[in-house]
Formats: C-alpha cells, sequence, structure tokens
C-alpha cells in the first residue's frame, strides 16, 4: 500500500497537470478575493458578515480539488496507464485505495495553498482600504481548517467519480453540472434535502454565511460520509471491471 | 525395498502458462471459446490469429486485465493477482501507447518501479537494454511509435521477469528493430525463461518463436511445436497459417 501511495504521487509530480491546477485554483481565490472585497464601501466592509464573504474566497478551492482528483484518475483510462499499473499491483482495492489516499493529500495541498492566498490577499486588501479585521478567531480556524478538510475529501470524491465514470471528459461534465446545477438548485429548492449534498455539505463545514446549512460538524460527518460511498462504489467497480 | 535406492523425488513444475477451456463473452459476442494451452519454461512461444481472432484478449485474461466468461488464467500455476510482485515474475507490453504523454520515459518507469518495490537503478538499465537512454528524459508525447514500443518493453523487463507477455511487440519497428527484438528474446529464453508474443508478421515470426499457437474467431486452432506445423523446415509458416485458418473459414 505504501509503495503505490508512493507511486501515485510520483505520478502526479511527473506532469503538468497538478501544477496547472494548483495554479489556476490559486489565481481564481485571488480574483474572487477581490470581487468580494473591492465593490463594497468601507462601512459595509468593516462588518464581520462582509468580512466572511470576502475571505470564503477559498471556497473555490475544494471544487479544483475535486477536479484534480477526478483528471488524476480519469488520466489512467484516457492514456491506458491503469494497464501497467495493474500488471505491477494487480490487487484493484489496494489500487483504488492509494488512489484515494493521494487525492486526499493532493487535495489539502491545493486547499492549504488556497488558504494562504486569500488570506494574505484579503488582509492586505484590508488593511489598504483602511478597514479593520472584525473576523473572529473560530471563524478564521473554521475556515482553514474546514476548507483543508474539504479540499482532501473533495479530492477523495473526484478520484472516486473518475474511477466510476472513466472517460475524463464526461466524468468533468457531470461534475461541473452537479457544482453549478443540481447542488444550487436543489438546495435553492428543498433546503433540508439540498444541505445534505456533497456540496452544501462541505459549505457547512468551511463555515460560511448562509442560512439552512447544517452546523459544520454536522457537515463534516455527512461529507466523511458522501466520500465512503462513492470510495466504496469505486472498489467495487473497479474489481469487476476489465481494463 | 532395494537398500541404497535414493528415491529421486522430481517436482511437479507446473506449466508456466496454462489456459484452461479459457472462454470470454462480450454480451453476445464470442471473443474467446474454450482455448486451452500450455507453455513450458525456456519457450518462445508466437501467439498468431487474423485480426479481432481473440489474441489479444487471452493475453489480458492471462495478466488478469479481465476476468474470464469460463475457464481457468494461470500463471505459474496461479491467477495472476495472486502472484506476489507479479512484475519480478511476468513482464508485459500490451499496448504501445499505455503512457501519459506529459509525463517522460524515465519518469514512466520510475512510477511502476517504485509501485513494484524495484530498484530505482533497474530504470536506467532497461533503458539502455531497449535503447532509450538518450530519449528518457523527453516526454512520451514525442515519441515515434517505435519508441513507445521499447518503452513497452523496457516496463515489461524493469522486473527482471521469468515470463514475457508481449503483445504485437513487433508494431512499429524498423529492419534494425525487428533484429534487435530477435536477439533480446533469444537471449532472455537462453537463460531458461519464457516468452508469448502475439504478431500478425509471420515471416519475421518465424524466425524467433519455438512454438506456435494458432487462433481464430476465439477458437484454438493449433498449439505445437514450429518444426511440427511447418514439417521440419520444408512448408513456410505462413502456408501453415493461412492452411489452418482457411479450413477454419470452409
Amino acid at each position: 500500500m505504501t509503495a503505490q501511495v508512493r507511486s501515485e504521487l510520483l505520478k502526479l509530480r511527473t506532469t503538468r497537470t497538478t501544477a496547472q491546477m494548483l495554479l489556476g485554483a490559486l489565481a481564481l481565490t485571488l480574483l474572487a478575493v477581490f470581487l468580494e472585497g473591492l465593490p463594497p464601501g468601507t462601512a459595509e466592509l468593516g462588518t464581520e458578515h462582509a468580512q466572511r464573504e470576502v475571505f470564503s474566497a477559498v471556497t473555490t478551492a475544494p471544487l479544483f480539488a475535486t477536479l484534480a482528483g477526478l483528471i488524476a484518475a480519469t488520466c489512467e483510462f484516457r492514456y491506458g496507464t491503469i494497464r501497467p499499473t495493474l500488471l505491477v499491483q494487480p490487487r484493484r482495492r489496494i489500487v483504488v485505495a492509494a488512489k484515494l489516499v493521494t487525492a486526499a493529500l493532493a487535495g489539502s495541498v491545493v486547499a492549504a495553498a488556497c488558504v494562504v492566498v486569500a488570506f494574505v490577499a484579503g488582509v492586505a486588501l484590508l488593511t489598504a482600504r483602511g478597514v479593520d479585521i472584525e473576523l473572529g478567531r473560530a471563524h478564521v480556524l473554521g475556515l482553514v481548517l474546514g476548507t483543508i478538510a474539504v479540499g482532501a475529501l473533495g479530492a477523495a470524491i473526484g478520484s472516486a467519480v473518475g474511477m466510476l465514470i472513466r472517460n475524463q471528459s464526461g466524468a468533468i461534465i457531470a461534475v461541473l453540472a452537479y457544482a453549478f446545477m443540481v447542488d444550487a438548485v436543489l438546495f435553492e429548492a428543498v433546503p433540508s434535502l439540498g444541505r445534505l449534498l456533497p456540496g452544501k455539505a462541505g459549505d457547512a463545514l468551511i463555515g460560511l454565511p448562509r442560512e439552512h446549512l447544517l452546523a459544520p460538524a454536522a457537515g463534516l460527518a455527512i461529507l466523511v460520509a458522501w466520500t465512503v460511498a462513492f470510495a466504496v462504489a469505486a472498489v467495487v467497480r473497479s474489481e469487476r471491471a476489465d481494463v | 525395498m532395494a537398500a541404497g535406492v535414493a528415491r529421486v523425488r522430481v517436482p511437479c513444475m507446473p506449466p508456466v502458462v496454462q489456459a484452461v477451456g479459457l472462454a470470454k463473452h462480450f454480451g453476445d459476442v464470442v471473443a474467446v471459446d474454450d482455448v486451452s494451452f500450455e507453455l513450458r519454461a525456456g519457450t518462445i512461444t508466437g501467439f498468431l490469429g487474423p485480426n479481432g481472432a481473440g489474441k489479444t484478449t487471452v493475453l489480458r485474461l492471462l495478466l488478469g486485465l479481465a476476468a474470464p466468461t469460463r475457464g481457468q488464467a494461470l500463471v505459474f500455476g496461479r491467477c495472476f493477482a495472486e502472484l506476489a510482485r507479479p512484475a519480478t515474475r511476468v513482464g508485459a507490453a500490451l499496448e504501445a501507447a499505455d503512457v501519459h504523454p506529459g509525463r517522460t520515459g524515465r519518469d514512466h518507469l520510475r512510477v511502476l518501479a517504485c509501485a513494484g518495490a524495484i530498484a530505482e537503478d533497474r530504470v536506467a538499465e532497461v533503458l539502455e537494454r531497449v535503447d532509450l537512454g538518450r530519449a528518457a528524459d523527453r516526454r512520451a508525447a514525442g515519441y515515434s511509435l517505435g519508441m513507445r514500443q521499447r518503452l513497452a518493453l523496457a516496463a515489461a523487463l524493469l522486473g527482471d521477469p521469468e515470463l514475457l507477455i508481449l503483445d504485437e511487440p513487433a508494431n512499429g519497428l524498423d529492419p534494425e528493430g525487428m533484429r534487435w527484438l530477435r536477439d533480446l528474446l533469444h537471449a532472455f529464453a537462453g537463460e531458461g525463461r519464457t516468452v508469448l508474443l502475439s504478431s500478425h508478421h509471420l515471416a519475421e515470426i518465424e524466425q524467433v518463436v519455438d512454438h506456435v499457437i494458432v487462433i481464430d474467431r476465439g477458437r484454438l486452432l493449433a498449439a505445437a511445436p514450429l518444426d511440427e506445423l511447418t514439417h521440419h523446415g520444408s512448408d513456410a509458416l505462413e502456408d501453415a497459417f493461412l492452411q489452418l485458418t482457411g479450413e477454419h473459414d470452409a
């Protein structure tokens, strides 16, 4: 298992895709900080609520982490490298587990980097505009730890979805369609149900200032449950499928 | 019992490769139908058949990449997935293109060596052996088909295996490359190791193999020493092959 995880980490380090995903995530985080932090007047920006919106720019990180996990998994099928992988390690559940662990590690790194960028840019922006920082320690802690946790779990879910769907473009479309349509629409229409979806459970864990979201601990529990469900499905599919 | 007569127990070595009543269906399509054969150590066996005969499917079944509908595919007496450190027993190259185009040849092999707990020194060794040393640090996207074949072969040799399973290894190789492959396989089998290679380059394969398995439309037509099939060289392999597949068509 350790050897397979090391191999999977080496896979991530030896193509440009991972670095490109990380740069994309950082750029979008930076953009979101300025989009939330520039338009409001200084009085409004002085409120805790407005500042929570500025720093919640890091919520782009989990989506990128999910896509990074998904792309790493689907590349194996797109380029056929799953075959040499399984010739060296034919125990498929070990390969699946190693991919999930590796994706979670990579996802937490992407999320942590985005957190750093969001806080440095956010604090710089507020200071430049002469606004005192009103964000409480609990919120900061929730945002930092929550984002890293959602990045890790999101990337593992992305990896599992990639192993389930296998077709790269199909899987990316499925995840984006879910993230921008199903997740938002269901939450608007039936909040009591929509908040149980992985996207909204993640938002709860990060502590986003939205109505109807679960408490952070409940969000974590729901997101872990989703991750386990996707992981089990990925193992079952991988054990049965021909490659 | 006569005193002083030592009973020597000859261990019963399982065949290196054993297909027993192997069948694979894809929906209604019967890709492989009741195929049985055995390979012994130290032999080079050509696995021949027209396009779509089921050669690649049989190789995938032997390597545990696909599950048989019926029958058993065994290597060293076990299912592939049950082998401990399989890369050190079986080296396989199924498709030359099974490499990420954005990864260098060297990194492709490092990834596999890492997963198989194979010493990293082996990567440079096999790159030299397949004559890919100078291109090793270029991304695979820029490799020719022949270079990809060599990289796939390097991956197969990485664990210093006892058995090589190669699917169409001659594709994309120039005449010099063919001679190099032939010498490599002869040297490999000369050490008592075993090779199973599929091909439809019959004239080329005749110079490499000592045993032949012929399949067509998923069914086994022949499994015999090359000499037997070509009547000790009086017939060309191509004629014997066409006669077998022609009879099957009739």
